[in-house]
């Protein structure tokens, strides 16, 4: 991973993009690693009997994706203050999700280098289905 | 909200906000925080490998972004997550509920949350809001779980927020 | 009997090849996730307290569960979980049904959560049967900290 700093990133820049794409099998690994059972996410019959089309994918993952999508461009030096989503739109297994971001605020806040940015899950149309927020820090150059 | 809407949040619901449920043991673990991170796909070596965690200054492997322990199961519980989706134990018109979104706050200079924590989540309603949408008159439903470590220090807060309409 | 798959020496010489040895860890929520996925109720599987008062030194893994492998997604299988790892028997048979064939374990302690196991293991047997092929593997666990041998699993899988 390379070490993105404060000084280099502006407001308005998106940031590296993470392409996800969940197999069945993910969304049985989701389950293992989250606690939720929930069959919606794996048993196709039962899915349709709430009447989705068929199995989806659990907004917590996504929200976890976003995780991923910060966690990966901040660097060993940068943290993760906040971050979360609203669970809009249904995405469904063996679809790409690409989960994005743009840096919305840069200021400083208690000698501490703070950035805000929209993060959200998009579907291949375009159309978002997870929209966010986050504030990070990143470490100065000197 | 227009003047003849019925406003849905009670006496009940009114003394519930602020008031804190009972405290669940969560407990991270190495194989846990293994499973999250391969859940997601997680490439970083600090959410699986303990001497890797140790280089980075950490204690030892890292819970991903998202993660908060397993909550201590105990057959015939169910095993829910707290927090999450909570909030509908009241009685109101509106027979359908949207997982309006999770937000989780951290707080690094405070501590990370690592492999060996045992973590004590509890939950209270912060507060309920009524709008007009285009889904027609909506209740929000917004709560909080906050989470503390071993050493009593508050190392995350996890903000739900449940629509009702 | 019509023309078994064909057991080379090549593969008869993979028979008995160990492997490195890897960490497999009991932790009290993976006791807990294997007591519940098969349905037990047992509360020496799920409370530490209980089970201390039974004279365990913590919840017991049930039978069947001798703990889970170090994972990392560079070493480990996606699908199985188990280590590509250094030793141990290197077949390539051509098929892609596979089957749990069964499960044996002999155990020579109580494995309980907290424990730290070192697994190396071995081919112990390679059959055909028509187009079937029959592996067995043989796994010892030890405690990583006294070195005592805990349990042996012996493991068969179908490849058809």
């Amino acid at each position: 991973m390379v070490q993105v700093y404060f000084e280099d990133i502006n407001v308005g820049e998106e940031i590296p993009q993470l392409k996800k794409n969940c197999s069945t099998q993910q969304l049985v690994l989701w389950a293992a690693g989250s606690g939720d059972f929930y069959q919606i996410h794996y048993y196709k019959d039962f899915a349709q009997s709430t009447g989705l089309k068929g199995l989806i994918v659990h907004g917590a993952l996504k929200n976890a994706f976003l995780g991923q999508l910060l966690h990966d461009w901040i660097g060993e030096k940068g943290e993760l203050r906040r971050f979360g989503c609203s669970y809009r739109g249904m995405d469904e297994p063996n679809q790409d999700i690409l989960c994005r971001g743009v840096v919305t605020k840069k200021y400083q806040d208690g000698g501490k280098n703070m950035v805000e940015l929209d993060v959200w899950t998009e579907k291949p149309d375009g159309k978002k289905t997870s929209p966010g927020t986050a504030v990070v820090t990143l470490p100065s150059k000197a | 909200m227009t003047q003849a809407q019925q406003s849905v949040i009670t006496e009940e619901m009114r003394a519930a906000v602020g008031v804190e449920g009972p405290p669940v043991t969560m407990e991270v673990e190495k194989t846990n925080c293994r499973m999250f991170a391969r859940a997601v796909g997680h490439s970083d070596p600090i959410f699986y490998d303990e001497a890797a965690a140790k280089a980075r200054g950490y204690r030892s492997i890292v819970a991903p972004p998202g993660f908060l322990g397993t909550p201590i199961f105990r057959p015939g519980s169910g095993g829910g997550v707290p927090g999450e989706m909570g909030g509908r134990g009241f009685s109101i018109p509106y027979k359908r509920v949207l997982n309006g979104g999770t937000d989780y706050e951290y707080f690094p200079e405070v501590d990370s949350i690592c492999a060996g924590d045992t973590i004590t989540a509890r939950s209270k309603i912060a507060g309920f809001e009524e709008t007009e949408g285009s889904l027609g008159p909506m209740l929000i439903t917004k709560r909080e779980t906050t989470y503390t470590n071993q050493d009593g220090k508050v190392v995350a807060k996890m903000y739900g927020t449940l629509i009702q309409y | 009997m019509a023309d078994d798959f064909e057991i080379t020496d090549e593969m008869k010489a993979q028979i008995g090849q160990e492997t490195e040895p890897w960490t497999y860890e009991v932790t009290t929520t993976g006791v807990r996730m294997y007591a519940r996925g098969i349905g037990s109720t047992d509360p020496v599987h799920y409370d530490v307290d209980f089970a201390k008062k039974q004279g365990f030194r913590s919840i017991v893994a049930p039978y069947g569960f001798l703990g889970t492998p170090v994972f990392h997604p560079d070493t480990n299988d996606g699908t199985f979980g188990f280590p590509r790892r250094a030793g141990g028997p290197r077949l390539n048979l051509p098929f892609k049904g596979l089957l749990d064939g069964g499960t044996e374990t002999e155990y020579f302690d109580v494995i309980c959560a907290g424990d730290v196991l070192e697994e190396t293991s071995h081919l112990a047997d390679i059959k055909a049967r028509g187009n079937m092929v029959f592996l067995t593997n043989e796994s010892v666990y030890k405690d990583k900290a006294s070195g005592k041998v805990v349990a042996k699993q012996r493991l068969t899988s179908i490849h058809m």
